[in-house]
C-alpha cells in the first residue's frame, strides 16, 4: 500500500512507466480481417492516424553531449584521447582496398605482464576499439558528441617521383641498371 | 556537405522532443523522479539488507542527481529521467540484486593514483 | 567502406522520392540481376552454383514496391529490391505508424505478421541507428522490409499499437541500441543485466564491456568492478586489402561518395 502511494505521488507520465507491468494492456487496435461479426469499415486514411500533436518540435542548441547516456565510465571519457586517421597500407601487400575509410582509435594504455602466465594484461576496454567512418568530419562529430578529445592525422601526401626509362641507362645516376 | 555538420549541430535547430516540451516540464519530471527515489529509500534498505544508513543512501541519491546537474539539452534530461525510472522500477520490484545497488558505492574499487609518485610507487611507469 | 560492402545485397532501386536522407544513400546502379542477364552464355545460365535469376518475380516485386511508394508518398523515401528479390521500403521516422498500418490493413498488402524488428548502427551517419521491420503477409505469401532511421536522442513511435508482436523486439532495440520508442506499453531492458549501463550493440561499445563481476570474500557478495583482462583480446583485421567485388566497383564508389556527401 505504501508502495502504491509512492507510485501515485509521481506525475502521470512517470506513473505510466512505473505501473505499466501492473496495468493490463488496453484494447488492442489490431482487428481481425476475417472477423465476420464485425462490420468492415473503410479505414479513414493517413490523416486520422497522425494527430496534430505529433508534429511538435522543440528548439535545441549546441552539440548534444551524450556522455551521460552512453554508459561509458568517466575515466574513459575525460582522460582519453582519440586519433582519427586513415588506415595505413599493409607494407607486405599491395592491396589498397582498406584505405578508403577513416578510423578512430584510442590512445594506448598500460599493458603489463600477467604474473602467473606472462600474458599481456590490460585494464583498458577500449584498447581494441576501432570505429570506422566514411569521412573525417563524421568522425569529428562523433567524437565531439561522445566527449572525447580528438586529433586528426592526415594521410601523408607524397609527391610523385619523376621517373623515366632513360634513367636506367644514365651515365652517372644510381638508377643505372648494369647493362655491360 | 558533411563538413558543415559540425556547424549545423552547433546552431539552434528544431528536433522532435522525447517527452518534455520545455525546461519546466523536464524539471518537474526530474524532481518527481527524485521524490520517488527518496521515498523508496527506506524500503530499498529493507529489501536489499543494505549495510548503509538512510542518510548515506540519501546522500548517494543526491550525488547521483547532482552529477547530471549541468545537462542543458531537454532530450538528454528526458532520457536520463527515463533511465532513472527504469532503474527505480527494477529496484522497487527487487529484480536487481544487492551487488547492483551496492555498485553505486563501489567499495572494492580502489581509486587509481593520478600523480606521478603514486603511479611510480604502484609500479606504473 | 564496410557500410558500402554491407549494401552490396541491394542491387536495384526502382523509386526514389525527392526528400529525405535515404535519397542518395543507396547505390542506384543496376546490380546482380542486370549484370547476369548481360552475360548470356548458356553455360553460365545453367551453372548449378549460380542462383538463377527470377526476372518475373523481380519485376513483380519492384512494381509492387512502386505501388506502395505511390500509395504513401508522404513517408516513403526510397524503395529498393535486394539481390534475393526482397522488397525494402525506406521511410521517414514520422511515418512508422501510418506505413505499418497501411501494410497491415490495406487489401493489397495484408502484412499481418511482424517477423522481426531490429536495429543497425552506422556511426558515420547523422541518424546513426536504422530500425528495420520485417513483415510477412500470410494471405499473399510475401515478405516486405520497412526501414527507418533515428539518432540517439530522437524517439520513434512504437509499432506495438499496430503489431503486438513488436513489444519485445522494441525492448531489445531499446536495450541494445538506446532507441526510445514512444507510447510503448512496457519499455524496459530485456537482455542486459539489471543496472547495466550502456547499449551493447552500438559500434562504440567495446567487446569486453566496462564492468566485470567477481565474488569478494571480504564483502561476502558479488562485486562489480571496472574490467581488467588477464589477457588482452587479439585484434584481427579481417578485411582483405584487395578489392573484393570488382564487378560492383562503380556501385561501391557511388555509395562511398553518397555516404560522404549525404544531405543533412
Amino acid at each position: 500500500m505504501a508502495l502504491c502511494r509512492k507510485i501515485l505521488s509521481l506525475g502521470s507520465p512517470m506513473r505510466q512507466l512505473v505501473l505499466s507491468s501492473e496495468r493490463c494492456l488496453s484494447v488492442s487496435t489490431t482487428h481481425h480481417i476475417d472477423n465476420l461479426n464485425k462490420k468492415q469499415v473503410e479505414p479513414k486514411g493517413v490523416e486520422a492516424l497522425n494527430p496534430v500533436e505529433k508534429n511538435l518540435t522543440i528548439t535545441v542548441e549546441g552539440l548534444a553531449d551524450i556522455t551521460k547516456l552512453t554508459g561509458v565510465p568517466e575515466e574513459h571519457i575525460k582522460p582519453r584521447r582519440v586519433l582519427i586517421k586513415k588506415p595505413t597500407k599493409n607494407a607486405m601487400q599491395s592491396g589498397t582496398n582498406n584505405l578508403h575509410k577513416w578510423v578512430m582509435t584510442f590512445d594506448t594504455k598500460e599493458r603489463w605482464e600477467n604474473p602467473l602466465m606472462g600474458w599481456a594484461s590490460t585494464a583498458d576496454p577500449l584498447s581494441n576499439l576501432e570505429v570506422e567512418f566514411a569521412s573525417k568530419e563524421d568522425a569529428i562529430v562523433f567524437c565531439e558528441k561522445n566527449g572525447w578529445q580528438w586529433a586528426v592525422q592526415e594521410p601523408p601526401q607524397k609527391p610523385p617521383r619523376a621517373k623515366s626509362y632513360a634513367d636506367n641507362f644514365s651515365w652517372n645516376k644510381r638508377t643505372r641498371r648494369s647493362t655491360k | 556537405m558533411s563538413s558543415s555538420r559540425l556547424v549545423n549541430l552547433r546552431t539552434a535547430r528544431q528536433v522532435k522532443p522525447m517527452l518534455s516540451l520545455d525546461r519546466a516540464e523536464a524539471r518537474t519530471r526530474v524532481i518527481n523522479l527524485y521524490k520517488a527515489w527518496y521515498r523508496q529509500i527506506p524500503q530499498i534498505a529493507i529489501d536489499y539488507d543494505l549495510p548503509k544508513t538512510q542518510s548515506e543512501c540519501k546522500k548517494k541519491l543526491k550525488e547521483m542527481f547532482m552529477k547530471n546537474k549541468d545537462v542543458k539539452d531537454i532530450r538528454i534530461i528526458d532520457a536520463l529521467v527515463i533511465k532513472g525510472q527504469m532503474e527505480l522500477k527494477e529496484t522497487v520490484q527487487v529484480w536487481k540484486q544487492k551487488h547492483g545497488i551496492m555498485a553505486f558505492w563501489a567499495p572494492t574499487v580502489e581509486p587509481k593514483p593520478k600523480d606521478f609518485m603514486g603511479k611510480f610507487l604502484d609500479g606504473h611507469n | 567502406m564496410a557500410a558500402c560492402a554491407r549494401r552490396l545485397a541491394v542491387s536495384m532501386t526502382k523509386y526514389t522520392s525527392n526528400h529525405g536522407i535515404f535519397r542518395s544513400m543507396v547505390p542506384r546502379a543496376a546490380g546482380v540481376g542486370a549484370f547476369r542477364t548481360s552475360s548470356t552464355t548458356s553455360q553460365t545460365d545453367l551453372h548449378p552454383t549460380i542462383r538463377p535469376v527470377n526476372a518475373v518475380e523481380r519485376t513483380t516485386v519492384s512494381e509492387y514496391g512502386q505501388y506502395v511508394a505511390e500509395c504513401l508518398p508522404k513517408y516513403v523515401q526510397q524503395v529498393q529490391v535486394s539481390a534475393g528479390n526482397e522488397l525494402e521500403i525506406l521511410i521517414a521516422p514520422e511515418g512508422v505508424i501510418p506505413v505499418l498500418t497501411f501494410l497491415r490493413d490495406h487489401i493489397n498488402a495484408q502484412y499481418t505478421c511482424i517477423t522481426d524488428l531490429c536495429g543497425m548502427d552506422v556511426p558515420t551517419r547523422e541518424y546513426r541507428f536504422e530500425v528495420i521491420y520485417n513483415l510477412l503477409s500470410v494471405r499473399y505469401n510475401t515478405r516486405i522490409r520497412v526501414k527507418t532511421y533515428t539518432d540517439e536522442l530522437t524517439p520513434l513511435d512504437s509499432a506495438c499499437e499496430v503489431f503486438q508482436g513488436a513489444n519485445w523486439y522494441e525492448r531489445e532495440v531499446w536495450d541494445m541500441f538506446g532507441v526510445y520508442f514512444s507510447n510503448h506499453p512496457d519499455l524496459r531492458r530485456i537482455l542486459t543485466d539489471y543496472g547495466f549501463e550502456g547499449h551493447p550493440f552500438r559500434k562504440d561499445f567495446p567487446l569486453t564491456g566496462y564492468v566485470e563481476c567477481r565474488y569478494d570474500d571480504e564483502e561476502k557478495r558479488v562485486v562489480m568492478e571496472p574490467v581488467e583482462l588477464a589477457q588482452e583480446f587479439r585484434k584481427f583485421d579481417l578485411s582483405a586489402p584487395w578489392e573484393q567485388f570488382p564487378q560492383f566497383r562503380k556501385a561501391l564508389e557511388k555509395a562511398e561518395v553518397d555516404e560522404e556527401t549525404q544531405p543533412k
